[in-house]
């Protein structure tokens, strides 16, 4: 029955307590004489009257104390009382209490660090209204590849489907040059349908997105800005709207901007989106767009699936010549992604785990060996009246004081480890916009920092609460058997240290291994001192096949002829980039294979000179001339692994083959073998694959690769004053050494590998002081005993063989029971490996080794110590 | 109900003159540490049941004296009808027929 009234009466209550027990006090003083004197009206003398009006009225402490936790306050009294004392008690020792907030402090702010990798990657990816229904449509052959899609399929699809509110090409990023507003400049733009920004369930915030109609081939070219755009080029004008900007020497109109925080990865660096002015006699078997569409309200993602095979069907019917073997495959775009970088998200979540486990365990420990010196303050006052849960909870409000301040130092170093993730990660999961401090991930670390107080302090506290008073007073603090009780609890958690420490440095360990053998890899490529950037020719002002070539052609020569250049070379993909255009192969005079896919290769372009600049040897045959061009005979350059799959048993030089329809079908004459070198990551094998003349088949883009005799990175000046000499408008992109390329193409096994030891080195230092610290401990507990032993004759060697053994023991428990799990963690790690099996005997064995000596180290040090104790003294000072 | 039923009989009193009353009252049947009374009134208070204030006593002592309020009242009416109805029930069942 809470009224309203008693509410008020319980809050008035909460104001004043301090008259309330000051007139509580004088009330029963009241009530005490006034019995009193009553009782000397009776003719008691005094003394005896006031006893006997004192048994009458009971226990005046207790009684004001129910009275006062009548109100219903009692807890937070409790909880300030606590707290206060909590922080008296902790700042007697400002040594312990820094050693354990820098624990919990690293082990609270790695795992908020990456609970914000995991919050932003598999928990929130889209910032978007209902993201789930945002599916990818994926063309997907009979032989389970999937692919992109063919402009014209695409179309039907948009047109035939009954379960799609919007369907759209998913943006097709591309370099374009600002000119005209001061220096030329770089930007990304992307090209999409206009149906784009209804699939992602968003408005522009000033003006519109473009229509259907600009999206024809030949409409005049419109471009939306970015929300940073807008704020950064035309200072958040809102008369934005008609503006033109000049895009690769094109006037595009601007006509709307796009709300804030619109970025999902693979566009986050788009600085606007045009419409893609495909046509659509683009044929179908072009597959090379990206298509994303938005689920109706109400239709499921295997409905959608299933309407959609209905139009694959009908298409395989209607072309058979393009479609046969043609499907569809619907799937949420936020799963691909998560299937991505999800197993490399989990095993870091699962590693910092492990590293707060760590650290809860040490700090038990910790606390353990404090309470040890507290067993006379505990209990006294549980002699005093204070029960068993009331103690637990005052050392418990103490351990999550300590870990609340773990968990605010944590904070710092979690922003820190942000920035470090932000600069590290793939581009691709677009962590620069999304990884930030923010409400879910301070609730994550708020909550962390309790339950890790809770959890460290628990064990200590119920067992150091357990100590029956009278004993401990009475005895000397420390009796016999409970220290042993205490000792057996702090040899579990030295195991468990251990254990842990093993999981976390062999996973690490092999980790670190594959990253270092994957650097070493033979990628058949000289990377020293090349140095390789991107150029992409505007198409307004480079408009014919002609004049990409000449351009090229120009530049290469003056680079060749620059001081400290020993060659020069164009491709069209370069090494480690991750581009890789796919096409059909088929041999002349052979059947045509019944489906594209499986002979795809690996198509290229490069200029004469390529092959000697990267240090690729020609096998058989010649590398291209100048004469491999326009006018001269079609040729090609194949790689051995292609040789090998398609000429197993003769030479391919001067065999024919026939390039895949969508790159013009030409047939083309074999006239070099070159070495295979690894195309994507160096951990991939190679694929089959061929090189056409630069000349024969000339794109606006190309990376220019450079081979000087010094350090490959002062080449960059030269370069630039070679590009500049011929076009003084053309920015070069990516500018890296070929080392670095080489290098960036491994980050996320680098990220991986780098924080991972990191922890581990984090582990191996926790083991060591929670082993030091706990044997330490235990010499102190047994000075006396020590002394005696050393009366009736120990030797040194003796003590200390003893003492290390206290340490020793449980830590080869912990490798017992640790390698088997490390073991089956490793399976977990496999695909991440690379040439380094999950059961690597370097790894499972250095790793126990180095924690076993490590421990004994640990031991030996208070060892030392306890054996040089005089023992007449030890004896002595009991 | 003996608190509020000798605030009801003697108006505003202070707790030992409440705890004198009961004694005598009960003619000392009813022997309890008279301090137990002291919770139960700010558990009244919280119900608000009786409201205290501060009086001087005869011989020109501060005390705190209690009072019944309206609710507490109903409450006194309703706990001694509840009580008089159990008692008769008891009464019937002991009494011989």
């Amino acid at each position: 029955m809470e009224g309203p009234g008693e509410l008020w009466r319980r809050l008035l209550f909460l104001l004043g307590r301090g008259r309330f027990n000051r007139e509580m006090e004088e009330e029963m003083r009241f009530h005490l004489e006034s019995r009193a004197e009553r009782n000397r009206a009776e003719g008691m003398d005094g003394d005896e009257a006031n006893y006997a009006a004192r048994r009458r009225f009971g226990n005046a402490p207790l009684l004001e104390e129910k009275s006062r936790e009548a109100w219903g306050w009692s807890a937070l009294d409790h909880l300030a009382q606590d707290v206060k004392f909590a922080v008296r008690s902790l700042g007697r020792n400002p040594f312990f209490v820094v050693v354990v907030v820098l624990t919990l402090a690293f082990g609270i702010g790695v795992n908020t660090a990456i609970f914000s990798a995991v919050n932003v990657l598999l928990l929130n990816p889209y910032p978007f209204p209902q993201p789930e229904r945002i599916l990818s449509v994926d063309a997907r052959h009979i032989s389970g590849k999937n692919s992109n899609t063919g402009y014209r399929d695409f179309l039907d699809w948009q047109q035939q489907n009954s379960v799609f509110d919007a369907m759209a090409i998913s943006p097709e990023t591309g370099g374009y040059t600002l000119t005209g507003q001061g220096e030329p400049q770089r930007m990304t733009g992307g090209a999409t349908t206009a149906d784009f920004l209804r699939v992602l369930g968003v408005q522009p915030v000033v003006g519109r997105f473009f229509t259907a109609d600009e999206d024809k081939p030949g409409a005049a070219p419109v471009a939306v800005l970015t929300y940073a755009t807008w704020r950064q080029r035309f200072n958040g004008d809102a008369a934005v709207v008609g503006r033109t900007m000049t895009l690769n020497g094109q006037a595009f109109t601007v006509i709307g901007v796009l709300p804030r925080g619109f970025a999902y990865p693979g566009i986050e660096t788009c600085a606007f989106f045009t419409a893609l002015g495909e046509s659509s006699s683009n044929s179908r078997n072009q597959h090379q767009y990206g298509v994303v569409a938005r689920l109706k309200a109400g239709v499921t993602v295997e409905q959608a699936q299933s309407d959609m095979n209905t139009i694959a069907q009908r298409l395989e019917r209607e072309f058979p010549a393009t479609n046969t073997g043609w499907g569809v495959k619907v799937q949420p775009t936020g799963a691909a992604l998560a299937a991505e970088t999800g197993r490399l998200v989990w095993v870091l979540f699962a590693a910092v785990g492990f590293v707060l486990l760590l650290a809860c365990v040490n700090v038990s420990g910790l606390l353990l060996a404090r309470a040890s010196g507290r067993t006379k303050e505990i209990a006294i006052r549980s002699s005093l009246g204070a029960g068993r849960g009331r103690i637990v909870r005052q050392m418990l409000t103490e351990t999550v004081l300590l870990s609340l301040s773990g968990g605010g130092v944590g904070i710092l170093l979690a922003v820190w480890l942000m920035k470090v993730l932000r600069a590290a990660a793939p581009q691709e999961l677009a962590l620069d916009a999304t990884l930030h401090l923010n409400s879910a991930v301070l609730a994550f670390t708020v909550a962390v920092s309790l339950l890790t107080g809770i959890a460290a302090g628990l064990a200590p506290a119920w067992s150091a609460s357990g100590a029956e008073p009278n004993s401990i007073l009475k005895e000397d603090g420390n009796s016999w058997s409970r220290a042993r009780s205490r000792n057996r609890l702090m040899a579990w958690l030295v195991a468990g240290e251990v254990a842990l420490s093993v999981i976390l440095m062999a996973g690490a360990g092999l980790l670190v291994k594959s990253f270092a053998l994957a650097l070493d890899v033979d990628t058949g490529l000289r990377v020293e001192h090349v140095l390789t950037f991107a150029l992409n020719l505007p198409g307004a002002k480079y408009s014919s096949d002609s004049g990409v070539s000449t351009f090229y052609r120009d530049l290469l020569e003056r680079l060749k002829n620059s001081p400290g250049v020993e060659a020069a070379a164009g491709v069209m993909t370069l090494p480690m980039t991750g581009g890789v255009t796919g096409g059909a192969f088929q041999v002349e005079g052979r059947a045509k294979a019944p489906d594209w896919v499986d002979t795809l290769v690996q198509y290229n372009a490069s200029t004469p000179g390529y092959f000697g600049t990267m240090g690729i040897p020609i096998l058989r045959g010649r590398d291209f001339n100048e004469q491999d061009n326009e006018a001269g005979l079609p040729v090609a350059i194949v790689n051995d692994a292609l040789a090998r799959q398609y000429f197993p048993n003769e030479d391919p030089i001067r065999h024919r083959y026939r390039d895949d329809p969508a790159y013009g079908g030409q047939w083309r004459t074999i006239v070099g073998v070159a070495a295979n070198i690894q195309h994507q990551q160096p951990t991939k094998p190679p694929m089959p694959g061929v090189y056409l003349p630069h000349a024969q088949w000339p794109a606006n883009s190309m990376w220019i690769t450079v081979r000087g005799r010094g350090d490959a990175a002062q080449l960059a000046e030269t370069a630039r004053t070679a590009v500049r000499g011929l076009d003084g408008d053309l920015p070069l992109l990516k500018i890296r050494t070929m080392r670095e390329v080489v290098g960036d193409s491994l980050a996320e096994s680098r990220l991986a590998a780098s924080l991972l030891s990191g922890f581990a080195v984090f582990a191996l230092l926790l083991a060591a002081i929670g082993i030091y610290g706990i044997v330490d401990y235990s010499v102190r507990q047994r000075r006396r005993e020590m002394g005696i032993r050393m009366a009736l004759g120990a030797t040194y060697g003796d003590v200390v063989a003893l003492v290390v053994r206290k340490g020793a023991l449980p830590a080869v428990a912990g490798v017992v029971v640790g390698v088997p799990l490390a073991l089956a963690g490793a399976g977990v790690i496999r695909a991440m490996l690379y040439g380094t099996s999950p059961r690597d005997l370097t790894v499972f064995l250095g790793v126990p080794a180095l924690l076993l000596v490590v421990a004994l180290g640990a031991s030996y040090l208070p060892a030392r110590r306890a054996a040089k104790v005089d023992s007449m003294a030890a004896l002595r000072c009991e | 109900m003996l608190i509020l039923r000798s605030l009801d009989r003697l108006g505003p009193m202070h707790g030992y003159g409440i705890a004198l009353h009961i004694q005598q009252m009960s003619e000392s049947v009813l022997q309890v540490e008279e301090g137990s009374l002291y919770p139960a009134l700010q558990r009244m208070l919280i119900k608000g049941w009786v409201k205290a204030e501060w009086g001087q006593t005869e011989n020109n002592r501060r005390a705190r004296y209690y009072k019944l309020t309206p609710a507490g009242l109903r409450q006194l009416t309703e706990e001694v009808s509840e009580f008089t109805r159990v008692m008769e029930a008891i009464t019937r069942v002991i009494e011989p027929a």
